[in-house]
Order: structure tokens, then C-alpha cells, then sequence
């Protein structure tokens, strides 16, 4: 029994430490808050600001703050696929491309997804607990939104 | 210890591998978009290329020449009308994997509008009403089991549509109708093929609620 367990865990030691050289360009672009960045767009509270870089820029924008954790695989993967579908949505860094209609839409859903509690996911504040928000900080965020629509 | 010194040198050597496939695959790829491309140069210059066998590439290459030819003097926007009302209609069903087949359908028609179709003044305007509706198109086709994200999506696809309307105008007798208390009181409209109200924001929770403020 023991010789049959043995090689098992060894391959999947070996599975484990081999995919750990997978690490693909990291979502960080290094001019925080680029030309098209929304706080281009609108004066926005330091407070708001705040909120948007700590609980969405690190899926909704080309700059990620990545928690140590985040670079061992499987997990890197993952986040680059989460990364990738949010930015696709919703990119905070390229808000001032996006057509006024574009620009309308997100703002209501924006509201919408954070009022259910959709926005941040549950799937990723459960390993990046500060990125949860609390009532008072969802509140400040659904307000000025609510202020833009 | 050997034996997990030697794992981890495997493991190297196994990543170092990897890591070639993957650039490998690349390159595959870009030949196989070359190849798509070449298809696409010989159909478009009327030459009988060699029998390519018939990838999804070549199909939406067919399919798109086929508009082409039907919309190159007149572009209509009768196909993307006809799948909006297919999926209104199963939203007035309360029918959220309808809803998705359609809003899928409707995606595929935007796409394959040809964009030479469209008059060249009217490029730009289309194009940000176009990409618009695409995205909530995508949303209600990924939101089968969530009826009520999927009918967000249609008060921003209903404006898109109507916004088509005024642009391209419409050859079928068309309504814009209001609900007044969707979206906690802001109101939406959605554009409807019959007078009568059918609301499509609450199915059969409130089916008649609304009223007609156009008529196309």
C-alpha cells in the first residue's frame, strides 16, 4: 500500500513544483492612473478613489495589486483568467474610451451589481478579504455612483 | 533527499519544456490564421482556390459575402430588429434560456453586419450603438438562470435599438413603449412589434403594465 502511495504524491510534488514556472506578464502597468484612467474623467473624492483602487482595480483595471499568494500556482492562473474577463466588462484604466452610452450602462450596473452584492465576487474576496466591502464603504461608492448616472 | 533533489531537477526540466509547447502552439496558431487569411484573399479575388475544408472560418466568410451582396446598396436593420423582438418576447415569457438563445442569435447578426454595408457617414454612430448592443447581447446569452441580470441588460439594449431606429429607420411597424417602474422608479422603454402592452421588465407579475410613446 505504502509503495503505491509513494510515487503518487512524488508526481504530484513534481506536477506541483513544474507548473510553478508558469508566471505570465504581470497585469501592472506601471503609469498608475493612465490618460484614460476614469479619474480622468470625473473629480473624484479621495475617499471613492480609494475604495475603487483597494476593492476593484485589482480585476478592473491594467493595474494589479497581487497578494503574495497570488503567485503560486494554480492560483495565478486563475486570477489571470478572472483578470482578463472583468477587464473585457469593465476597464477603469480605459474609461475614457468608452462611448457615452457605454459609459451610462456601466455606471447603472456598476450601482446594481454592488447593491446585490455580486460586486466584488465572493469567489475572490474570500482569498482577498480586503477587497470586501463593508456597508459604510459600499454605501460611499453606490452614492457617488448613484451621483454620476 | 535524492529522490526530491531529482524531482525538482525533473520538474525544471519538465517547465523548460513546457514552456517551449507553449511558443510552439503560438506559432501554430499564426498559421493558422494565415491560412484563414489566405482563404479569405483568394474567395474575395474570385479565384477557385484549393477545396479548404469548411472551418468556421470559411463559413462566416460565406455568410458575410451573402449580406454583402443583399445590403450593398440599402443596409437594413431588419435582422437585428427581428432577433431584439424574439428576445423581448421570451423575457415577456419569463423564459430565461429563450431569452439566451435569442440574445446569442442576436449577437451573431451584429457581428456579421458587414460595416461596408453602412453608409459612411453614419460609420461612427453605428459602431458605438453596434458595440453597445453586442455586450448586452453576450450578457443575457452567459445569464440563462438569472432572469433579472439579463432584463438590465435589456433596458440598455432597448435604448441601442431604438437609437438604430432613429438612425436607419425601420420598413415594419414598430412601438416604443415605457415601463415607469423598472429600475427603481427611473423607468425603461422597450420597443415592441404589437400596440398592446406585453412588459418585458415583469412577464407575468405585471404583464400589462406600460403605456405606447412612439409610434415608428
Amino acid at each position: 500500500m505504502r509503495r503505491k502511495i509513494k510515487p503518487a504524491v512524488l508526481a504530484l510534488l513534481f506536477l506541483f513544483i513544474a507548473i510553478q514556472f508558469y508566471q505570465p506578464a504581470r497585469n501592472s502597468n506601471k503609469e498608475q492612473g493612465g490618460t484614460m484612467d476614469i479619474a480622468r474623467s470625473y473629480n473624484i473624492p479621495a475617499d471613492v478613489k480609494k475604495i475603487l483602487h483597494i476593492s476593484c482595480y485589482d480585476c478592473h483595471s491594467s493595474n494589479t495589486n497581487h497578494v503574495w499568494y497570488d503567485y503560486i500556482q494554480p492560483v495565478r492562473m486563475m486570477m489571470e483568467s478572472h483578470i482578463k474577463r472583468a477587464r473585457k466588462d469593465l476597464d477603469f484604466s480605459e474609461w475614457g474610451t468608452y462611448s457615452n452610452r457605454k459609459k451610462e450602462r456601466l455606471l447603472t450596473s456598476i450601482k446594481k451589481q454592488i447593491e446585490t452584492k455580486e460586486m466584488p465576487p465572493p469567489s475572490y474576496t474570500l482569498m482577498h478579504k480586503n477587497a470586501r466591502l463593508n456597508k459604510m464603504q459600499a454605501k460611499v461608492l453606490i452614492d457617488w455612483v448613484g451621483s454620476h448616472e | 533527499m535524492q529522490i526530491v533533489f531529482s524531482t525538482i531537477l525533473s520538474a525544471v526540466i519538465a517547465a523548460t519544456l513546457l514552456s517551449c509547447n507553449s511558443s510552439e502552439n503560438n506559432s501554430n496558431n499564426n498559421q493558422d490564421n494565415d491560412t484563414a487569411a489566405v482563404a479569405e484573399i483568394d474567395a474575395v479575388a474570385g479565384k477557385d482556390s484549393t477545396p479548404v475544408l469548411p472551418t468556421a472560418d470559411t463559413i462566416n466568410t460565406n455568410v458575410e459575402q451573402e449580406k454583402v451582396q443583399e445590403n450593398v446598396d440599402n443596409f437594413s436593420i431588419a435582422p437585428i430588429i427581428k432577433d431584439y423582438l424574439a428576445l423581448k418576447n421570451a423575457l415577456v415569457a419569463d423564459n430565461g434560456k429563450l431569452a439566451a438563445d435569442a440574445g446569442r442569435k442576436l449577437l451573431t447578426t451584429l457581428k456579421t453586419v458587414d460595416m461596408k454595408s453602412v453608409p459612411s457617414g453614419k460609420h461612427k454612430g453605428y459602431m458605438d450603438i453596434a458595440d453597445d448592443a453586442m455586450e448586452n447581447a453576450e450578457h443575457i446569452g452567459d445569464n440563462a438562470g438569472k432572469i433579472a441580470h439579463q432584463r438590465e441588460h435589456l433596458a440598455s439594449l432597448s435604448k441601442d435599438i431604438n437609437d438604430l431606429i432613429a438612425m436607419f429607420g425601420t420598413p415594419q411597424q414598430l412601438y416604443q413603449q415605457h415601463c415607469p417602474m423598472y429600475n427603481e422608479g427611473k423607468g425603461a422603454i422597450w420597443i415592441s412589434e404589437i400596440k398592446e402592452i406585453k412588459n418585458p421588465y415583469y412577464g407575468g407579475e405585471m404583464l400589462t403594465c406600460g403605456s405606447v410613446k412612439k409610434k415608428y
